[in-house]
């Protein structure tokens, strides 16, 4: 089944920032691994900050340190302050909300040194990938969460509550979710596409890419090939991996990415990737030929969520931004402006209200529909050993 | 000739230039690099921490020689033939530059410098846009009736261009351009005219005075031209990335996934003194062919013809 792409010409949400391709991943890798490593040396010495706070001015005060994804909330607009700025206002805690995990699996070698050592980092709150948020609480490097301080926690919807990656909740709130599928631009196929086997059609040679992002590349192609991935096994996956290492071979597919894939599918380099639903939402706004396709095997849900790394020292601060982002209508604006799927219950409700927003409120890929959300499956955890296989055998497809 | 100073003055002198260089290098270069060594033969106590234990755990190296031994290939060949295609551009512009410059050797000097000017992180990218599928290096392709030729002779892939090893060769030749083409242009200056002249005089033309003056002394210049741009190119990281395919990577791509997103720091540090150890076999190569120069030269002094 194919989700229609939101109308052409239709623009977010007042409070959200006019188009704009890309919010969530685009430096995330900056595509890439490459600018990550080169960025990283000053941005190490910026995790730095430890025990007394030197260079860290505002450490006495009420202060809250948040490091996340670039572009994953609503900016400030010249007419209208974005959720940072009015939270700072509202409640007077010095908020630092810094943008800089650019590479979700090389921001953990950026905060390992710190945590591996039993010392604090400077963060109160990370916005992780949901698998990495599960290491860090199997490596016990996080605190659990004020969640008693957080009453609007209980806003949250329940296709995220007992997740696979925090069972009892304890740990972890969702900041958005998405879904990884598989994203197209009609044009260049030239039909519509049906499932993951698409991507592998001789006739699109070359003009296929898939994510670095081991899960969801190999979880989409373990449900085409009929296997659970709640419990993924290692066994089970050596078909997809081997169907992943020829069509590497055979130059099927031409790169394996991060978010930088958008920028090949606007310009006609690829013509079918593995892609994650927010940013085809957003770029299908420019380019009415793109298709978001949740394939009938089964497409990948995921979750950006919330932690408190080991040691966080401003926990109240940091209940209060969570408190504050899972209120109904603060959550409404930041869904507007990401145009993931929210977390927090009431959204589409407040989205359908008001004219400008009301077509985000009927997008199936922010507010999926019951068969939709039927194919849905989580990447199901994976053992320290059995990761460093998976990730061995993974790197020898995408780097040799 | 003229007198050289007496050869132990000269020999204390040369230290006490170098001092402050070679300070620099053992700080921050040597000592590092020699920790490299038993990081490169221990094994993580665990998957996450950071503590390791030596063992002479000697399986990082085969290891990684046995999946990225092609891609460490691949690498020396990706920089080689950037650099045979760098000096063919770089040569005839370092010539032209300094024989036909005049007045203007300093603005072209700058012209070729200015490129490096913008980091070479945002010219990849650049270069993506310009070798993409509806781009217009492959739309002069195509217009030319070129693609078929070029899918012929292995250049273009599919009639693509972007994501081949052609695109990679490409972005690295136009990185290291720069760094062939001053030390050319530096070792051509040294040239003096007058040489041409005397040569001029002898009735040497346009060719011989070529291939009698300026080659034979542009020689030093060229090895470290070569050299300049060939290892810096093997270990380049951006160009794999975004020119290059998924059967285009190099050695430093892999090296940055070992350590951080593998988070092998053993393996990663054993496949970066194989290349260290490449780098210095290249090196040493190079400096046996200027040492045998040299030799030859001092002795086409001495042999009048």
């Amino acid at each position: 089944m194919t989700l229609p792409p939101p109308a052409p010409g239709q623009h977010p949400a007042s409070g959200a920032r006019p188009t704009s391709r890309s919010r969530r991943r685009f430096l995330r890798q900056l595509g890439l691994a490459a600018a990550g490593s080169l960025l990283a040396p000053p941005l190490l010495q910026a995790c730095r900050g430890q025990g007394g706070g030197a260079g860290d001015p505002a450490s006495g005060g009420s202060e809250l340190v948040i490091s996340t994804f670039p572009l994953y909330i609503d900016p400030d607009e010249p007419d209208a302050p974005g959720s940072v700025a009015r939270f700072r206002a509202d409640t007077g805690i010095q908020l630092r909300y810094l943008e800089d995990i650019n590479d979700t699996r090389q921001f953990f070698a950026r905060i390992q040194p710190e945590l591996a050592s039993g010392r604090s980092l400077s963060q109160d709150l990370l916005v992780l990938t949901s698998w990495q948020a599960a290491r860090l609480i199997g490596l016990g490097w996080v605190d659990p969460l004020p969640l008693a301080e957080v009453p609007n926690a209980a806003n949250l919807i329940p296709a995220l509550r007992n997740p696979s990656w925090d069972p009892k909740g304890h740990y972890t709130l969702p900041w958005q979710s998405g879904i990884a599928g598989i994203a197209y631009n009609i044009k260049a196929t030239g039909r519509e596409l049906t499932g993951v086997d698409d991507l592998f059609d001789p006739a699109l040679k070359g003009r296929v890419s898939a994510l670095l992002e081991m899960r969801d590349t190999m979880g989409l192609l373990m449900l085409a090939d009929g296997q659970d991935i709640s419990a993924p096994s290692w066994d089970a996956a050596q078909p997809s991996f081997d169907r992943l290492e020829r069509a590497r071979r055979d130059g099927q597919i031409r790169r394996f990415t991060g978010n930088d894939y958008q920028n090949d599918l606007l310009a006609g380099n690829l013509a079918a990737c593995i892609g994650w639903s927010g940013d085809v939402a957003q770029l299908a706004q420019e380019e009415p030929d793109l298709r978001f396709l949740v394939p009938e095997s089964g497409g990948l849900l995921w979750a950006d969520v919330m932690v408190m790394p080991k040691g966080a020292r401003h926990p109240q601060a940091a209940a209060r931004w969570m408190n504050w982002v899972y209120e109904p209508v603060e959550a409404a604006r930041i869904a507007a402006a990401v145009q993931y799927i929210s977390p927090v219950q009431g959204v589409q409700a407040i989205l359908a209200k008001d004219p400008a927003t009301a077509e985000l409120a009927s997008n199936p890929l922010m507010f999926p529909d019951a068969a939709t959300e039927q194919r849905l499956r989580v990447f199901g955890p994976l053992s320290g050993s059995e990761e460093a296989r998976w990730e061995e055998r993974f790197a020898a497809i995408t780097e040799a | 000739m003229l007198p050289s100073p007496r050869p132990e003055r000269r020999l204390r002198w040369a230290w006490i230039l170098l001092a402050p260089g070679l300070l620099w290098l053992t700080l921050l270069y040597l000592l590092p690099l020699l920790g490299l060594v038993p990081l490169s033969l221990s094994e993580p106590l665990s998957r996450f921490g950071l503590d390791t234990r030596f063992s002479w755990h000697l399986t990082n190296y085969t290891d990684v020689l046995g999946t990225y031994g092609p891609v460490l290939l691949r690498s020396f060949a990706f920089a080689g033939l950037s650099t045979a295609l760098g000096l063919l551009l770089a040569y005839p512009l370092a010539c032209a530059i300094r024989f036909r410059g005049g007045r203007w050797q300093p603005l072209l000097i700058g012209l070729v410098v200015l490129p490096s000017l913008t980091s070479y992180l945002v010219r990849a990218i650049g270069w993506t846009s310009l070798l993409g599928d509806s781009g217009p290096v492959l739309g002069l392709v195509a217009a030319l009736g070129l693609t078929d030729l070029g899918n012929g002779l292995g250049l273009l892939r599919d009639g693509r261009l972007l994501n081949t090893p052609t695109a990679v060769v490409l972005g690295l030749t136009s990185t290291q351009l720069p760094f062939l083409v001053l030390p050319l242009v530096v070792a051509l200056q040294r040239i003096e005219r007058r040489l041409l002249e005397a040569a001029a005089d002898l009735h040497a033309g346009p060719w011989r005075r070529f291939r009698l003056v300026v080659w034979p002394l542009s020689r030093p210049g060229l090895a470290s031209a070569l050299l300049l741009s060939l290892i810096p190119a093997a270990g380049d990281v951006v160009n794999p990335l975004f020119l290059g395919g998924p059967n285009d990577r190099m050695i430093a791509n892999a090296i940055e996934n070992l350590l951080l997103v593998q988070l092998q720091a053993p393996r990663a540090a054993a496949l970066t003194l194989v290349l260290m150890a490449l780098t210095l076999v290249v090196m040493a190569l190079s400096g046996v062919a200027v040492w045998l120069q040299l030799r030859q030269g001092s002795s086409d002094h001495l042999v009048l013809p």
